[in-house]
């Protein structure tokens, strides 16, 4: 019954979505508009076809109906409420059929929000690309990662999902909010193939996906964090970033997609990089497929790993088919794509979009070559190597810092063409912030070059993200905290919080492993550690240990815990945060018989808590992005004026006197209204 | 005081704190060294997790190695040497080598990093000699229609959107 409700919903989803591909061909071939107003109808099918499948699926999972395979293998009737909700995207075909809904849900969004402008071929196109999209993961699901296929012998219980995904509640917001994201990006790819396809590629279209993009972005900062935050808290070893494979696989995209949110506002306001923006937004969504690639085909060793399954090929040439096409249209289009118009200096806001872009394309390229790697050096050299931690820390430490110096400098930085002078006066009171930050920290104790540094880029760049927000609250009242420039500089400063987590969490950690009997204790970093006693309790889903330990007076309960089918115990750490110090307590080893005593891992590191106060704050000011700012008129000058007026190319040794009074948008000013 | 002035002070007090900051870091205590190596170790049981954050049973024997290594005195890199050299092979250890073919993982982004902003200086060369663009009676047109009150959008904000 689920299964066969399911298998008509992903039928359903399918059909719908070739016959909207069919529908959008034929109305663009024949000429005749008139048949785009049927869209919407497909979409609607589509979005009933995928709310039925999960429905099914929930349903199945929930009734404990173990004659659909995939409940036999990932359900089990141990498990609590809401950990059977989240057990559909604990495994590999439910989470595509997470995916497929998620991908539902903005297809209806988008038709939505373009109704009135169903027979405008742009849309239509980007329209077509969506549902090419939903039809090849439907597809997913008809045949090679069918969710609902059937057992013929129903077992009386199942095995229950992976123990480490049940102890956590983030376990069940970690993966939708990441889908939000990831699948989120279709949307601009869309669009980006709709101003390829129809050759309007001048314009409107950018500020059209910018929101769109936003919302994905921010989505996808959500996932990040929060899986962050879920190997901090469950995974025993007081980490949060491994750069494992899977993990880089959701930070590329990320990275490339905060690269086009800076460089679109060139495009916006200069007409220039229409080649890169088209290239950054398919390039992000090609990333998400070959994330999903990595993360699915077992090609690479990940803890995060789904199991091995046959989808991995196809995967890998859905990710080729983007890229060929994407290619194909942009070599297309070409001469059409090349804008007029030149940077003046590279000392200017797009001077610094440029940089940032490079910076943040290398880092991209850095975190994919170093995780594919050990493929390549298999496949050419016939040697196996290991790309870790320490690689990726060496290499994306510098660009780190490279950015938070950006970052710093800016915002300050006038369109066009700055001069040395203004950036000395908006600059000075950052720096001096930053280098008060390092002496303050060397005077308090830390030791230490790279962090050391770090604070005090991070403190720079904080400092010249709040001088904009103070401006624009002196400026404008609350309206200084809403729009893209505003709501942007509070993402710096959440940005910045997490740097200055990063930097101290992952410089001054403290560890020990310490074997304790009741009433014994352990200093480390000036934090006393005792041990009181020993606790063990059974409940239905499992089997809890816990030891006793008083961290500074507080009670902590680190446990080891038990899940019924499970081969091995997990740990489940306890973390008390501070501003400062956060300490971290793991029980690796439950009392021995012998003596009592526990082996429990003890890690004190400062500044964790920022990182997740960072992603907060880094949400909020996506949110403010979002909402429209200041509203100015388009011809309002905000920028240095040119040097040259007039015909008259200048000699190159034409010495021309600096202008300073170009009204800027950072200035103190009100700007002058024209009109 | 000057601003010029106050930005040579900056530096100098910059310099100064970060040379007092970087000079206390000394030798490190034996457990923060197990720590540090742990890090740089890819545990053989475990999908790439490394010896230090799991705690499976093989992890757990490569940290007593370690920890005995330590305190016969062997210095960080002999006992990466050891352990690469031994019953594991040199993908044991999480840091790529920096010869033969592996040194690529190190040689390539910079390089990728390094062309990239290469190219960019150039194209900052090009559009420097190229002066600006020359505005045609079109632009000129156009330009005057955008300044003109658009019917549609008094405040200026975009087409309605």
């Amino acid at each position: 019954m689920n299964a066969s409700l399911g298998t008509a919903g992903v039928a359903l989803a399918l059909v719908a979505s070739v016959g909207g591909i069919l529908t959008v061909v034929l109305a663009q071939a024949k000429g005749r508009p008139a048949l785009l107003r049927q869209v919407p109808a497909f979409v609607g099918l589509v979005a009933l076809g995928a709310v039925l499948a999960t429905a099914a699926m929930q349903r199945a999972l929930i009734t404990r109906d173990f004659s659909v395979e995939f409940v036999a293998q990932n359900g089990s009737r141990a498990t609590s409420l809401p950990f059977t909700i989240s057990t559909m995207w604990s495994a590999l075909e439910g989470s595509i059929l997470l995916w497929g809904l998620v991908l539902a849900g903005y297809l209806v969004a988008v038709i939505w929000k373009f109704r009135t402008r169903l027979e405008d071929p742009l849309v239509a196109w980007a329209m077509l690309a969506m549902f090419a999209v939903t039809a090849f993961f439907f597809g997913l699901m008809v045949g090679p990662a069918d969710p609902f296929g059937t057992v013929a012998n129903p077992p009386l219980d199942g095995p229950g999902p992976n123990p480490l995904l049940q102890d956590h509640l983030l376990m069940a917001f970690h993966p939708p909010m990441l889908y939000l994201g990831y699948v989120g990006f279709t949307v601009p790819f869309a669009f980006a193939i709709g101003a390829l396809a129809t050759g309007r590629v001048g314009e409107g279209w950018l500020v059209e996906t910018r929101r769109w993009t936003l919302f994905a972005w921010g989505f996808l900062t959500v996932g990040i964090v929060l899986g962050a935050w879920w190997s901090y808290e469950v995974l025993g070893w007081g980490g949060y970033w491994a750069w494992d494979p899977v993990e880089n696989a959701s930070l590329l995209p990320w990275l490339t997609g905060t690269a086009y949110l800076h460089s679109v506002m060139v495009q916006e306001r200069r007409g220039m990089l229409r080649v890169w923006n088209l290239s950054l937004l398919c390039a992000t969504f090609a990333l998400t497929i070959l994330g999903t690639f990595l993360t699915r085909s077992g090609v690479l060793d990940s803890v995060h790993a789904f199991s091995e399954s046959s989808i991995g090929p196809i995967l890998l040439g859905f990710f080729g088919v983007v890229v060929l096409v994407t290619l194909g249209l942009i070599g297309w289009r070409g001469e059409q794509l090349r804008a007029p118009g030149r940077i003046d200096s590279p000392l200017s806001r797009e001077g610094s979009f440029l940089a940032n872009n490079l910076l943040f394309a290398g880092f991209a390229f850095v975190v994919l070559f170093g995780t594919v790697f050990p493929l390549i050096a298999e496949a050419i050299d016939d040697r196996r190597v290991s790309v870790g931690v320490p690689y990726f820390n060496r290499m994306a430490g510098p660009i780190g810092l490279m950015l938070l110096f950006l970052m710093a400098v800016a915002p300050a930085l006038p369109w066009r063409k700055a001069s040395p002078e203004t950036l000395s006066q908006r600059l000075l009171w950052p720096a001096w912030f930053g280098v008060g930050v390092v002496v303050a920290c060397v005077a308090a104790g830390v030791r230490g070059l790279v962090p050391l540094v770090a604070f005090g880029m991070a403190a720079f760049a904080g400092g010249a993200a709040l001088r904009q927000v103070i401006l624009a609250t002196r400026r404008n009242g609350w309206r200084g905290f809403v729009g893209r420039t505003n709501g942007g500089m509070i993402v710096h400063l959440g940005v910045v919080l997490v740097a200055v987590g990063l930097a101290g969490s992952g410089s001054f950690a403290e560890q020990a492993e310490a074997r304790l009997a009741p009433g014994d204790s352990r200093v480390v970093h000036g934090h006393e550690v005792t041990y009181v006693g020993y606790d063990e309790s059974d409940e239905p889903s499992r089997l809890i240990r816990a030891a006793e330990v008083r961290v500074d007076g507080r009670t902590l309960e680190p446990r080891l815990q038990r899940f019924p089918n499970a081969t091995q115990e997990i740990g489940k750490p306890a973390v008390r945060y501070g501003i400062g110090d956060t300490v971290y307590l793991a029980l690796i080893q439950a009392p021995r018989s012998s003596d009592g005593t526990i082996l429990l891992r003890i890690i004190v590191q400062p500044l964790v808590g920022w990182l997740w106060a960072g992603g907060a704050v880094m949400v909020l000011g996506t949110i403010l992005s979002a909402f429209p700012g200041r509203r100015r008129r388009g011809t309002e000058p905000v920028s240095a004026p040119t040097r040259w007026s007039g015909r008259r190319r200048p000699a190159p040794d034409d010495a021309v006197p600096e202008r300073t009074d170009a009204v800027d948008p950072d200035d103190e000013r009100e700007p002058v209204v024209t009109g | 005081m000057s601003r010029r002035l106050l930005w040579v002070v900056l530096g100098v007090v910059a310099v100064v704190a970060l040379a007092i900051g970087s000079r206390g870091a000394g030798p490190s205590s034996a457990e923060e060294r197990l720590w540090s190596i742990a890090d740089g170790v890819r545990c053989p049981q475990c999908s790439g997790q490394s010896v230090a954050d799991s705690d499976a049973p093989a992890a757990k024997a490569l940290r007593d190695q370690i920890r005995a290594d330590i305190e016969a005195g062997r210095s960080d890199d002999t006992i990466r040497a050891r352990l690469a050299d031994g019953a594991y092979g040199e993908d044991i250890l999480l840091n790529p080598p920096r010869s033969g073919f592996a040194a690529l993982v190190w040689i390539v982004p910079v390089a990728v990093v390094v062309v990239a902003f290469g190219g960019l200086a150039l194209a900052f060369r090009r559009w420097e000699r190229q002066g600006p663009a020359t505005p045609s009676r079109r632009d000129r047109e156009l330009v005057a229609a955008a300044l003109g009150p658009d019917p549609d959008d008094p405040h200026g904000e975009g087409a309605g959107r």
